[in-house]
């Protein structure tokens, strides 16, 4: 150990100002501070610091996405052949998934750094957290080059232009997913892409549930065999991470406890979804649209709901970031995941746009909370 | 009375808490007066080195309001006069008599009424100081007739000391302090005391308005009592607060007719080895107040608490206004991959290390910052220790990018680097949020 560290004390001159890479400083403080916790001592009050860091922060993220991405290995080696065992399984998702993982770490990672280089800041670990999420809302069988270009272009125009790191209005990983999914629809959506083998492709709920015009949602899935329980345990056709919701529901614990993710941005999309697919359900017999018929449950469960609430919507940057713009957000998620998912046919799924669109509005949120903020501190002066 | 409750804060559980024992240190050799203990005084010294001083004697006066005064605690010899950049005073040391010589500041029973006597000799005596004002928490203004006077007389910070052992014997002292501050300002004196505080000192103190507050630091600090009875509305809406102990030494004054100058206070931290109270000297060096008690090197000496005290060596005085001195360990060397630790022996207010899930006793913390700095990531830490109607990512934005108009709109008047510690303790961003509000304060007083 202490020969590694002496290794980096020997060469942080040379990286540090005025060394001769000091250009690269960022790339040392990376392998430096990922080996070893900074020396780093308080400069002034306070003279003690919490133990918690961006690190631990981020770690934590990843730890929470674990069981999604486990259960999506797992479930994409299912979905090319059922009948396999459960370990000929994980590897054939293990070597369907582990090169999408590779490809976003690696490209990504070279703009994360190229960026930290050329603007001289330090790497955020944000970034470990977008190149996890982004394979996991692909399809297992997307090219690895669409990989690479997406999160080029979710790192570099999702995040970076507008600033990096902690500037970004946009989630940069639903940047990439969404650039994907306009770019080349016939690889992101449709019914042929969740399998890797093609005899056995099968639609995905939410396509199911708006298949027939003039029948009942609920019951379309049940003939194509969607039952509530399958939706919970996810063994189905659709992005790596987001089928299982036993998975999805472990992630949010995780971020629930640790306070890592919002609570209030959580249970504001659920209350959101729930009173718009409420009024979807009372609206369902006068039209013959079938995913009005769709209960609170099956949007909780169909498609990415979960997933996106729990991973994407939770992003602090992107969110709304006052405690009550929280709750305007989430619910405004909600509402709009259902309002897509059911009255736009053209797109089954919401959650990706919803998501993007609250991102842009949640600026505008957080300045009425803080007018209102201001409005209170006046009033209350007032009565003085 | 209704109790207001305070429910965001932390209070921090950490090794090296006071012993309730009380010592008095012997009489020192030397003390120093500080002028940089104030905030926004220009010093003029009113004497030369070699010159000699009484207990209470003037030493120097702030140049821009000559009536603040600032007097030496005993009687001495002016042996040094300390300067640093640009001329300003840094320290001015007094070797001391073996016994005192008191100014007669001649306090006769009619000063207790009037107010503008009771004014003249604080000033005089150099008591005056004690009283501080908001916003920004500089020396009250004597020109100024404040809209309340606030004692917060529960103290949470780490290792503050506690407020009987303070004012143990000093009931009448505390009283008529009391009464003269009200009688000084006409305006509602506040007193503020922790819910379970049943003691007649307080609960049956006269020509008070009393409050009852409750929860984690940083229920005691003054800046969050003002912030939910009487906050701040602009900059010339000013309110004056004391410390108890100081508020006992005017009565005591006024009573006796001699500048009081002993305090208590306590010492506390991992890294000394007696954690105790001690009656001490205004003005005594850190040296002396350390003195026979060993520090386990190396530790970073702090006068005041750790959430907000300042860094200072043995031969520095202990501030002003501070009544702690905490000895921490400081931090030397790195782990290796720290971050993938568990952490069983981390101290997190966030539930991200394993040692949330086990509490055990109290924590050794040291002066690491345990991370490196990074832009700000609203988490929600900050948030969860800040129990005032403030938005603090906002305000610090509006601070980093001087806007004046949006800062006073966002209240930057009712705020103190004290109140914001726990928040540059929490935030995983490393941000030093209470230099970043100093700034903020600094350039508003300047500029709004």
């Amino acid at each position: 150990m202490s020969v590694l560290r002496s290794l980096l004390d020997r060469a942080e001159p040379h990286f540090s100002k005025g060394g001769r890479f000091s250009r690269f400083g960022a790339l040392y403080e990376i392998v430096d501070t990922f080996l070893y916790t900074p020396g780093t001592v308080t400069p002034g009050a306070p003279h003690v610091r919490d133990a918690v860091d961006m690190k631990r922060s981020m770690f934590t993220v990843i730890i929470a996405l674990l069981p999604a991405l486990l259960f999506g290995i797992y479930n994409t080696g299912y979905q090319a052949d059922p009948g396999a065992g459960l370990l000929q399984n994980m590897q054939t998702g293990f070597v369907a998934v582990m090169p999408l993982i590779a490809i976003s770490y690696i490209v990504g990672g070279l703009w994360e750094v190229l960026f930290g280089i050329v603007r001289r800041h330090d790497v955020n670990e944000g970034f470990l957290v977008t190149g996890l999420l982004l394979p996991l809302t692909l399809p297992a069988g997307i090219p690895l080059w669409m990989v690479a270009l997406g999160i080029s272009f979710g790192v570099v125009i999702g995040k970076e232009v507008t600033g990096g790191t902690g500037y970004n209005i946009f989630n940069p990983a639903l940047v990439a997913r969404a650039f994907l999914f306009f770019a080349y629809p016939s690889e992101m959506s449709g019914d042929a892409v969740w399998s890797m083998a093609d005899e056995l492709t099968r639609a995905t709920p939410l396509a199911v549930a708006s298949s027939v015009s003039g029948a009942d949602g609920v019951y379309l899935l049940k003939e194509a065999g969607y039952t509530l329980q399958q939706l919970v345990i996810g063994r189905f056709p659709g992005s790596i991470g987001e089928t299982s919701k036993v998975a999805v529901l472990l992630g949010a614990i995780v971020l629930l406890v640790t306070r890592i993710g919002s609570w209030r941005i959580m249970t504001g999309g659920l209350l959101g979804m729930t009173a718009a697919s409420l009024i979807a359900n009372a609206m369902a017999p006068s039209f013959d649209n079938p995913s009005l018929y769709l209960t609170p449950v099956h949007h909780l469960l169909m498609g990415s709901f979960a997933f996106g609430l729990v991973f994407m919507a939770t992003d602090p940057v992107s969110a709304a970031q006052t405690d009550r713009g929280r709750w305007i957000y989430g619910i405004l998620i909600g509402s709009l995941i259902v309002m897509i998912r059911v009255l736009n046919q053209a797109f089954p799924e919401g959650v990706m746009l919803s998501i993007l669109l609250a991102n842009a509005f949640s600026p505008m949120i957080d300045y009425f909370v803080l007018r209102q903020n201001i409005a209170r501190r006046q009033k209350a002066y007032a009565r003085q | 009375m209704s109790v207001i409750r305070i429910r965001k804060g932390h209070d921090l559980n950490i090794l090296g808490v006071p012993e309730k024992k009380l010592q008095h240190l012997q009489r020192p050799v030397r003390l120093e007066l500080c002028p940089l203990d104030f905030r926004g005084i220009k010093p003029k010294l009113l004497v030369r080195e070699g010159e000699r001083v009484k207990a209470g004697g003037a030493v120097y006066r702030d140049k821009g309001r000559p009536d603040i005064l600032f007097t030496s605690p005993a009687s001495g010899t002016i042996s040094s006069i300390a300067y640093g950049e640009r001329r300003t005073i840094t320290g001015i040391t007094i070797d001391l008599d073996k016994s005192d010589i008191f100014e007669d500041f001649r306090v006769s029973d009619a000063d207790h009424s009037d107010p503008s006597s009771i004014r003249s000799l604080l000033l005089k005596s150099g008591l005056w100081p004690v009283i501080r004002q908001r916003p920004f928490s500089g020396i009250a203004d004597p020109d100024v007739s404040p809209k309340a006077v606030f004692v917060p007389a529960m103290p949470t910070a780490p290792f503050a000391p506690d407020i009987f052992m303070q004012l143990d014997g000093k009931d009448r002292a505390f009283q008529s302090g009391l009464t003269l501050l009200a009688r000084l300002t006409g305006s509602p004196v506040h007193l503020v005391i922790d819910e379970k505080n049943s003691s007649p000192l307080f609960t049956g103190a006269e020509d008070v308005i009393l409050h009852r507050f409750s929860g984690p630091h940083p229920a005691g600090n003054v800046g969050i009592h003002i912030h939910h009875i009487a906050p701040i509305r602009h900059r010339d809406d000013h309110v004056w607060y004391v410390l108890p102990q100081d508020v006992a030494r005017i009565g005591a004054f006024f009573l006796t007719g001699r500048l009081p100058v002993t305090k208590v206070m306590t010492v506390g931290g991992e890294a000394v080895e007696q954690r105790q109270y001690l009656g001490f000297m205004q003005g005594s060096l850190i040296g002396d107040i350390l003195e026979g008690n060993p520090v386990s090197e190396p530790a970073r000496i702090i006068s005041g608490d750790v959430l907000t005290g300042t860094r200072r060596d043995l031969q520095k005085p202990i501030g002003f206004y501070d009544e702690v001195v905490s000895v921490i360990p400081e931090k030397t060397g790195r782990d290796f991959i720290g971050w993938l630790s568990p952490g069983m022996r981390k101290y997190s207010v966030t539930n991200l290390f394993l040692s949330r899930l086990f509490p055990s006793g109290s924590f050794s913390l040291d002066t690491g910052l345990n991370g490196s700095e990074r832009v700000m990531i609203p988490f929600g830490n900050i948030e969860s220790v800040l129990p005032i109607d403030i938005i603090p990512t906002w305000l610090i934005k509006m601070i980093i990018a001087r806007d004046i108009d949006e800062m006073e709109k966002l209240g930057i008047y009712e705020c103190d680097p004290e109140d914001f510690a726990l928040c540059s303790f929490v935030d995983a961003s490393k941000m030093e949020i209470v230099d970043i509000i100093r700034d903020g304060l600094d350039y508003i007083e300047k500029n709004g």
